[in-house]
């Protein structure tokens, strides 16, 4: 079938690359080597002089590539991207609960409340119109009914009812809740109750010819023992001042300095202090970190408390506002700490 | 005569490798490189027969396995080319070549260099053979040398009945 010359040459050629592919095969320094490095020398050149004579092409073809892999990239890139931003996110909110907490044991040790702290889990739904939140301790944690409860910016609501791990807190801006206050400065004695809306209270004046102003601030008066509320608590301070001196009813409203719609860390008062604190704990500069507007307050216990009856307003002087303006005897329980100092924390 | 097949065979042999190590593989196409020696090798082998189509099958080889950056053992191309080169020579009777059976000649021819390469390359011990790209890369450079085919064969036909028109099997 095939020619003598055909099988000739076919045979030739077969046994020339079975050859080749032994010798190659064997590795090393062989005949083959000095072949290779003549033909790729040769070869090469060539393949150098058409590289730049196909230069457009090639061009043409790794722009296709490059941009294939471009857009890989930028996906690659927007995942992370959004990654970062997530975390970036979270670090945000660390940070916030970090601060809270800063507070609330800034303002537990300087009061020398006992706090058991714990985080809100769940709140009321809004159109049950009563503002209501669960914490995450209940009495296992030695939480009661009617313990106050507070956070870094002052005074929260109360225990309302617990379960071994949860507990319900009212908080004060709810229509059920009424606290008794003290005007700082002036002493005046009100009830301050919840209106329903969270930036707002209502106190009404014991005395309703006292002299209230606007940027009073007020503290919590303090219960018997301590429940349901502990003294000294800052509850807000006085936007507006209805009706005048002389009017059988006096009543002002109060924005509380808590922020009820950002509720996160809070503390419940295990035992209260053993000595009120009195107007200390209110924002000034340095001792707490009011909600949004830190209206600075020079009007607050430089004067000593005991003589109500001259309310001078006068500047602190010293850029230390914990130092405790209170009677003598009653000092040297009270320690002048810093703000974020948790040294005295009995919490 | 004999110069002149040998010349034919030669440029266009050199030439295909040249082309495919310096401008096809640099295009980055998707799947296999665009096989334009194994194109070659077919073309010359239905135009001038199959011992010639066994020649420029080993010369396709011996050039592909030696132009850098060629890293293959010297010998695999050539033996699998020149087997090419020499099968499809004569599988066929010239007469009977309408265009779709040339072109699926050549497609059949690039699948299966891709393929015994492969296979030989695996057999002589080398470990770089992916063996779950490879349907793909058969597909695929089948697929390209159906495109080259319509530009190649008749070129070359073309290129042997005027430069070595007493070797020309086919008319067309």
């Amino acid at each position: 079938m095939l020619s003598r010359r055909t099988r000739i040459v076919l045979a030739v050629l077969v046994v020339t690359s079975l050859t080749f592919v032994i010798l190659d095969l064997r590795g090393g320094q062989g005949p083959l080597t000095g072949v290779r490095s003549v033909a790729a020398n040769i070869i090469g050149g060539v393949e150098r002089v058409a590289a730049t004579v196909f230069s457009p092409i090639t061009g043409a073809g790794s722009w296709w590539s490059t941009m294939r892999d471009q857009a890989a990239q930028i996906d690659t890139l927007t995942a992370e991207n959004e990654r970062l931003r997530g975390e970036a996110q979270t670090v945000a909110n660390d940070l916030a609960r970090v601060k809270a907490l800063d507070g609330l044991l800034g303002v537990a040790s300087v009061g020398q409340y006992r706090i058991v702290p714990a985080e809100v889990i769940a709140v009321g739904p809004a159109q049950d119109f009563s503002w209501t939140v669960t914490i995450d301790a209940g009495s296992s944690d030695g939480i009661e009914p009617d313990m106050t409860v507070m956070n870094g910016q002052g005074l929260v609501g109360r225990v309302l009812k617990t379960t071994s791990n949860t507990s319900t807190v009212v908080l004060l801006v709810d229509t059920s809740s009424a606290v008794g206050g003290r005007v700082a400065g002036t002493e005046e004695i009100g009830i301050v109750s919840g209106t329903g809306r969270q930036d707002s209270l209502s106190f009404q004046l014991l005395d309703p010819q006292a002299d209230l102003r606007v940027g009073d601030a007020l503290v919590t008066f303090g219960s018997k023992g301590g429940r349901p509320f502990a003294p000294g608590l800052p509850i807000g301070e006085v936007v507006e001042v209805g009706g005048t001196p002389g009017q059988l009813t006096r009543v002002a409203t109060v924005r509380p300095y808590v922020d009820v719609s950002t509720l996160s860390i809070v503390a419940v008062v295990t035992r209260p202090p053993r000595v009120d604190p009195r107007d200390s704990l209110l924002p000034r500069a340095g001792v707490i970190d009011p909600s949004p507007s830190p209206v600075p307050l020079g009007a607050a216990a430089s004067a000593t408390p005991s003589d109500a009856a001259t309310p001078q307003p006068s500047d602190e002087p010293s850029p230390s506002p914990s130092v405790p303006a209170i009677e003598k005897e009653q000092a040297a329980t009270l320690q002048p700490s810093s703000p974020g100092d948790s040294s005295g924390s009995d919490g | 005569m004999i110069w002149r097949q040998a010349l034919v065979i030669g440029l266009s042999v050199f030439a295909a490798v040249i082309v495919e190590l310096t401008l096809l593989s640099r295009l980055g196409l998707p799947g296999a490189t665009p096989d334009i020696v194994i194109v070659t090798v077919v073309a010359i082998a239905l135009a001038m027969g199959p011992v010639q189509g066994a020649t420029a099958g080993f010369a396709a080889g011996v050039l592909v396995d030696l132009a850098p950056p060629g890293d293959t053992l010297l010998g695999v191309n050539a033996i699998v080319y020149l087997a090419i080169g020499f099968v499809t020579g004569f599988v066929i009777d010239p007469r009977d070549r309408t265009v779709p059976v040339v072109i699926g000649i050549v497609g059949l021819s690039a699948a299966a260099a891709t393929l015994a390469t492969a296979a030989l390359d695996t057999l002589l011990g080398s470990s770089r053979v992916s063996w779950e790209q490879m349907p793909g890369m058969v597909l695929t450079s089948a697929l390209y040398a159906v495109v080259m085919a319509p530009l190649i064969v008749p070129a070359i036909a073309w290129v042997v009945r005027r430069a070595t028109p007493e070797v020309s099997v086919i008319s067309g």
